[in-house]
């Protein structure tokens, strides 16, 4: 039995005047209903032109998108980056839905919140505008909105950052969609509105049943509702695996990085935050080798220059756990020990 | 909304206010004297004293600039025995020029300017914004690059240039006839004559304007195309077409709105190029003609207060309907 | 009568019965046909003008000359009026609304007409005496009724005010109406001018419009200038400024009283506000048959393409005109108040370039010889000295002017310093316009060649004349123009030349010289013979007068370079029997009809 999307050998690139960007190299990935699965990585690495791939959101004309992501529908199965152009269409919204970083921007300023919610209903069901008002409402309601019945008639200036995500999501979720794909909804929120929101996510995903892709470099939100991670760095994945065994046993000196250079209310080691080194490397020029190795601090327990030559595969480190490394992950435990 | 209306409006009559006093105190200060200008052939010293009286300059420039206010309210009364006669309220004083109260001289140059204003607004508007739309639509083809052809041309020819160019091809063409073109012909009891009278007019007046609005309309459309919430549109499924023209057009012409209004509302003060060429006598070409012929201060004086409220009123519908159309704006 | 500066020039002038015949340099027209008129009849003749409006349409205040002539045509009728017929016979005066050209007594101090029975106004009241008293009465309402004739003020005896004005405010103000109640009376159909001084060409002054009845019930003061009634056979239909005036037939006006006006077309045009090139363009391709132009000009830039094309063969005609051009020079103490000064000036222009530059002696004028133009008639005759002095050159003489200038300096060491000074000079007022600017180079590079310094005064040419014709602005030297209102050069000599004439750009009142005949006049002298000569009845000494008088201006030199002016009429392939009206200086309008 296959995953509810799967995705193989995602590339997608963007020819511009300096050369080929390659913001997604060959992502393999699946995720079931039910199932969260997060993205993490800095920003340029990826994971949201990934998503936006699956979404058919990039511009065909300048975009060079490779690969497959294979929905298995009752109806069947349906690869949408070969898919014509009006299935994609029809498929955004009811099948696979998205909500984005920052609501504001993403509501349109001119219509009103029902509008907007109902215009998507519309879309994707046979029914009148009445039908599709009292749809609005009711997502309202459900997103935890109060007297959605009233403020279904605002426009969104007239909402609070929070509220308009949660309508974000409202309209996301109005055509009861099998795929959320989530792009750091909660970065642009006050942290008290950013736990209610993933609250909600979580809330939904339960009964929805949906599979959910949340884009986020919030390790901690990770934490609290993923299933499953991946982690990519410079346009490839890097790392996946459960979230819990990623977390605890990272097999990927890029993951640790990122595990180190957040906060801990528990730790008391004293230092400073750890920080990864240098910057993300030029998605036209990257470097020869594996992509992280000029900032790699692990790359000194690998014999000889290996990762300056060749790019690591991604092999398993454990039970459905890959990293792309070319040390094993005792050697990384031995090598982290050592102060790398 | 009924008081932020009155209250933008009584400051429009301050303005009005303001520059009429404005008017009064430059044509104070010109060394020029129309009582001896408009003295005629005999003009002894008794002459130029009695027209002086006759224009109404024989008073201080404030007194003749309080008359000018009373007489909008109240009209005024000229001259003695039985040649006097009265210009009725809101009177804007008389043309003697003209022979005429200068509200009738507005009111009978008006539909002039009021009908090429409208044909060249619907014109380039048309023109403007689906040429726009279309450049942006079909981004970087032929197509583009014509409409930015289009763009360069028009916004950089003189419209003296475009309107004599017109004119002498229409003219040899045989379009124009010289003795009717320019004579006032009503829409209503002969709509073709109408349309004949102003297509040339509005054409040249549309043109540079059809290339600004061109340009300002692409590149709304293509900006607004790379905001968030056509994201979203494409995301909840919305077809490219819908997107356009429900999600992107209205973003993207609402700031048109507002270089639309001013546009017409200044061009309902008088086109004097466009008018001068296709000898339509409107507002532009009275105005022309009371400053550098006859010295016409009564005239003048009402076509810029005219010219001036279409302005401000302009500017006022305006602010209201970007009120409407983008409700972040709330009039308060 | 004046040249206006901006407007296109309209003329009225005369020449007399006598000698001189028109000179017509281009064309010659065609003469007025002798098929019947019923062939004519009919049609709309449209004439076109870049004007904006009649400078005046109220007959009291319309004074140039073809107005004059166009209106008397059309709308008005006049006690009397020119023989509408080509050649000298048009000189004579023929009764229109009088019965005979008018019974003088009391020396010409007495003048009577007697009013046809059965004329109507184009309301279908009959004409009274009363309306041409009150028509007459309207030119003392000075203060709204600008710019008319004032030969009634000045004539009618009609007592004075001591700031020269008349005793008699005209018919709205009412002062002193029963002083012009005396000096103008009617008697039945029969009205009496009373007049303060023999005058023998009273009656010429009898076919003005000033002279014409105007009802007073339909006079609206200053707005009548836009709907003056008719007597004659059209009336208005519309007048609008900047549009145009349509005249149709005024079934009220009966054939039979009038032995003047033919009135051929259904329809007469006035098409106003046509740009001058887009004129010169419908005549250049006849692109609108029945029309004729009305402005008597033609670009320079055009005329020798209508008037060398067989295209426009038989359409235009390029004739001497009734101007008089010239450049006035300002006599008063401390400006040109030296001979010798303005000699040197006269000898050093290069009038070959300045002519060129306006057109050319075909299209614009030719060097006169007096400051009274040949078509003025009998009073016209050749002056000596100036162009036929054997020093004169066309194109300048520097070395003749320095000679002049030479001898300045010890008749008049002043002005001399003064002229010769770069940083004073000459003052010289000049239009701003460009050709005005052309013109200024051409002056100050020949007067500096013969050692005369020159500074121009530029004036925006609406403004031109009433500047240079108030004594306090104007410079040294400045342009004047003058056609005669009729055939006596009394319409020269006076206006021009004396203080009270009305036109005197020469300040010679102020002039503290004499003349150089023997045994020389000075001012005083010089204005006593010009009025006395006004007043003389026997018109072979008047004109002899007037030729002696014409020949000291040329002397002293205040007419510096008298220009004799040529003007253009052209019409479309569709109008027929156009021509000169010589006593009009304009087109004989009522010959024209629709082909």
């Amino acid at each position: 039995m296959s995953s509810f999307l799967e995705v193989k050998n995602l590339s997608v690139a963007f020819p511009t005047e300096d050369g080929i960007v390659q913001a997604t190299n060959e992502v393999t990935f699946s995720v079931d209903l039910g199932q969260t699965l997060a993205i993490v990585g800095e920003s340029g690495s990826g994971k949201s032109v990934s998503n936006l791939a699956i979404m058919g959101l990039h511009n065909p004309k300048s975009t060079r998108i490779s690969g497959q992501a294979i929905f298995n529908l009752e109806s069947g199965p349906i690869d949408v980056l070969t898919a014509p152009t009006e299935t994609v269409r029809k498929m955004r919204g009811s099948t696979m839905s998205m909500i984005f970083q920052d609501p504001m921007s993403s509501l349109h300023p001119f219509f009103t919140i029902g509008n907007q919610i109902a215009e998507s209903w519309l879309l994707h069901n046979e029914g009148g505008k009445k039908e599709a008002r009292a749809r609005a409402i009711e997502m309202l309601d459900l997103v935890g909105i109060p007297s959605a019945d009233r403020r279904v008639d605002d426009y969104p200036h007239q909402f609070s950052g929070g509220m308009r995500q949660r309508a974000m999501i409202a309209m996301a979720l109005v055509n009861n969609p099998k795929l959320l794909i989530a792009d750091e909804p909660t970065t642009a929120l006050d942290v008290t509105i950013q736990a209610q929101i993933i609250e909600l996510i979580k809330q939904v995903q339960k009964e929805f049943n949906m599979a959910v892709i949340l884009i986020t470099h919030d390790l901690g939100v990770v934490a609290e509702v993923a299933d499953h991670i991946n982690v990519m760095y410079a346009g490839r994945l890097v790392e996946t695996g459960p979230v819990d065994d990623v977390f605890y046993n990272s097999d990927h000196p890029y993951t640790r990085g990122l595990l180190n250079s957040i906060p801990r209310v528990d730790s008391f080691h004293g230092g400073r935050l750890s920080t990864i080194p240098g910057q993300p490397p030029s998605l036209i020029h990257l470097p020869n080798g594996c992509s992280f190795q000029p900032r790699c601090s692990y790359a000194k327990h690998v014999f000889g220059n290996k990762c300056e030559i060749s790019m690591p595969e991604l092999s398993q480190k454990a039970a459905n756990h890959l990293a792309r490394c070319h040390l094993s992950e005792a050697e990384i435990i031995s090598a982290t020990k050592a102060g790398a | 909304m009924f008081k932020y209306v009155s209250r933008r409006l009584a400051y429009a009559i301050f303005l009005l206010f303001l520059l009429s006093i404005v008017v009064y105190l430059i044509f104070g200060l010109l060394p020029i004297d129309p009582a001896r200008i408009s003295c005629g052939v005999h003009c002894s010293p008794a002459t130029v004293l009695g027209n002086r009286h006759r224009l109404g300059l024989d008073v201080p420039l404030y007194e003749q600039w309080w008359r000018f206010i009373c007489g909008i309210f109240a009209g005024r009364t000229y001259g003695d025995g039985a040649a006097q006669f009265t210009c009725p309220a809101p009177s804007l004083g008389y043309s003697f020029p003209h022979n005429e109260c200068v509200t009738n001289v507005i009111a009978g140059a008006f539909p002039f300017t009021l009908s090429l204003a409208i044909g060249a607004f619907i014109l380039w508007m048309t023109i403007g914004v689906s040429f726009g739309i279309i450049a942006a639509r079909f981004r970087g083809t032929f197509i583009d690059k014509a409409a930015t052809a289009f763009v360069l041309i028009g916004s950089s020819l003189p419209t003296f240039i475009v309107g004599l160019l017109v004119y002498i091809a229409a003219f040899l063409m045989h379009w124009i006839d010289p003795i009717s073109q320019g004579l006032w012909v009503s829409p209503f009891s002969d709509p073709f004559g109408f349309f004949k009278n102003f297509i040339f007019p509005w054409i040249t007046l549309a043109l540079a304007f059809a290339a600004i609005y061109t340009r300002l309309t692409r590149g709304n459309v293509i900006e607004t195309s790379s905001e968030d919430f056509i994201r979203t549109a494409r995301a909840k499924g919305v077809s490219e077409r819908r997107i356009l023209i429900k999600h992107n057009l209205r973003t993207s012409l609402a700031p048109l709105v507002t270089n639309a209004g001013l546009d017409f509302g200044g061009l309902l003060g008088g086109a004097i190029i466009t008018e001068s060429i296709f000898q339509l006598p409107g507002l532009g070409m009275i105005s022309l003609k009371a400053v550098l012929h006859d010295y016409d201060l009564p005239l003048i004086m009402g076509t810029t207060l005219v010219a001036a409220t279409f302005i401000i009123l302009f500017n006022l519908i305006v602010d209201l309907a970007y009120a409407y159309l983008d409700p972040r704006v709330r009039i308060a | 009568m004046a040249i206006r500066q901006l407007r296109s020039s309209k003329v009225r002038l005369i020449a007399s019965l006598s000698a001189v015949a028109l000179v017509a340099t281009g064309m010659v027209a065609t003469t007025a046909s002798s098929a019947s008129a019923a062939s004519h009849t009919g049609g709309t003749l449209i004439y076109v003008t870049n004007a904006d409006s009649f400078a005046h349409a109220d007959p009291t205040r319309v004074y140039t000359g073809e107005d004059i002539a166009f209106l008397n045509t059309y709308l008005f009728r006049t006690l009397l009026s020119y023989n509408p017929t080509v050649g000298q016979a048009g000189f004579q005066l023929k009764p229109d609304l009088a019965t005979d050209t008018g019974r003088v007594s009391d020396g010409g101090k007495t003048w009577a007409f007697t009013l046809k029975s059965g004329i109507k106004w184009q309301d279908g009241s009959a004409l009274t005496c009363e309306d041409e008293k009150y028509g007459v009465s309207r030119a003392f309402a000075t203060d709204v009724l600008t710019d008319g004739p004032t030969y009634a003020i000045q004539y009618l005896n009609i007592p004075k005010d001591a700031d020269g004005s008349s005793s008699y405010k005209g018919p709205y103000k009412k002062t002193g109406q029963a002083l012009f109640d005396k000096a103008v009376v009617c008697s039945g159909n029969t009205i009496t001018f009373h007049l303060n001084a023999p005058i023998g060409d009273f009656n010429y002054f009898a076919t003005y419009p000033a002279m014409s009845p105007v009802k007073a019930k339909a006079d609206t003061g200053d707005k009548y200038d836009m709907n003056p009634m008719a007597l004659g056979p059209y009336k208005i239909q519309t007048y609008k400024s900047g549009a145009e005036m349509i005249l149709v037939r005024n079934p009220n006006w009966s054939a039979a009283t009038d032995s003047v006006r033919t009135a051929y077309p259904d329809q007469v045009t006035m098409r106003f506000s046509i740009s001058e090139d887009v004129r010169d363009q419908i005549f250049l391709k006849d692109s609108t048959p029945n029309a004729v132009n009305y402005d008597q000009v033609m670009q320079p830039a055009n005329q020798a393409a209508f008037f060398n094309s067989s295209a426009s063969a038989g359409r235009g005609m390029n004739v001497t005109g009734p101007y008089t051009r010239y450049y006035a020079t300002n006599v008063t103490p401390g400006h040109m108040d030296c001979l010798d000064v303005r000699k040197a000036v006269f000898f050093a222009i290069n009038n070959k370039a300045l002519i060129d530059l306006a057109g050319g002696v075909r299209f614009y004028g030719k060097l006169g010889d007096s400051v009274i133009n040949p078509l003025a008639g009998i009073d016209y005759a050749p002056t000596h000295g100036g162009i036929h002095d054997s020093n004169f050159n066309i194109a300048g003489n520097a070395t003749y002017a320095k000679t002049v200038l030479a001898d300045a300096m010890t008749t008049c060491p002043d002005t001399y310093a003064r002229v010769t000074d770069p940083k004073k000079g000459i003052a010289w007022d000049v239009a701003n316009t460009a050709t005005g600017q052309k013109a200024a180079t051409l002056i100050k590079s020949a007067l500096n060649a013969a050692g005369i310094q020159v500074n121009f005064n530029f004036i925006p040419s609406a403004q031109y004349y009433p500047t240079v014709q108030n004594p306090a602005k104007q410079g040294d030297i400045s342009t004047a123009g003058w056609g005669a209102d009729w055939a006596n050069a009394s319409t020269v000599i006076p206006p021009l030349f004396i203080k009270e004439g009305g036109f005197n750009e020469n300040q010679n009142w102020n002039w503290t010289g004499k003349t150089t005949a023997d045994p020389g006049i000075g001012y005083d002298a010089w204005h006593s013979r010009v009025v006395a000569n006004m007043g003389q009845t026997d018109r072979a000494k008047q004109s002899a007068e007037w030729k002696a008088l014409a020949q000291i201006v040329t002397d002293e030199y205040w007419a510096i370079r008298p220009l004799f002016s040529i003007e253009q009429e052209y019409w479309g392939s569709k109008v027929g029997g156009a021509s000169f009206w010589l006593p009009q200086g304009a087109l004989l309008f009522p010959a024209l009809y629709v082909k």
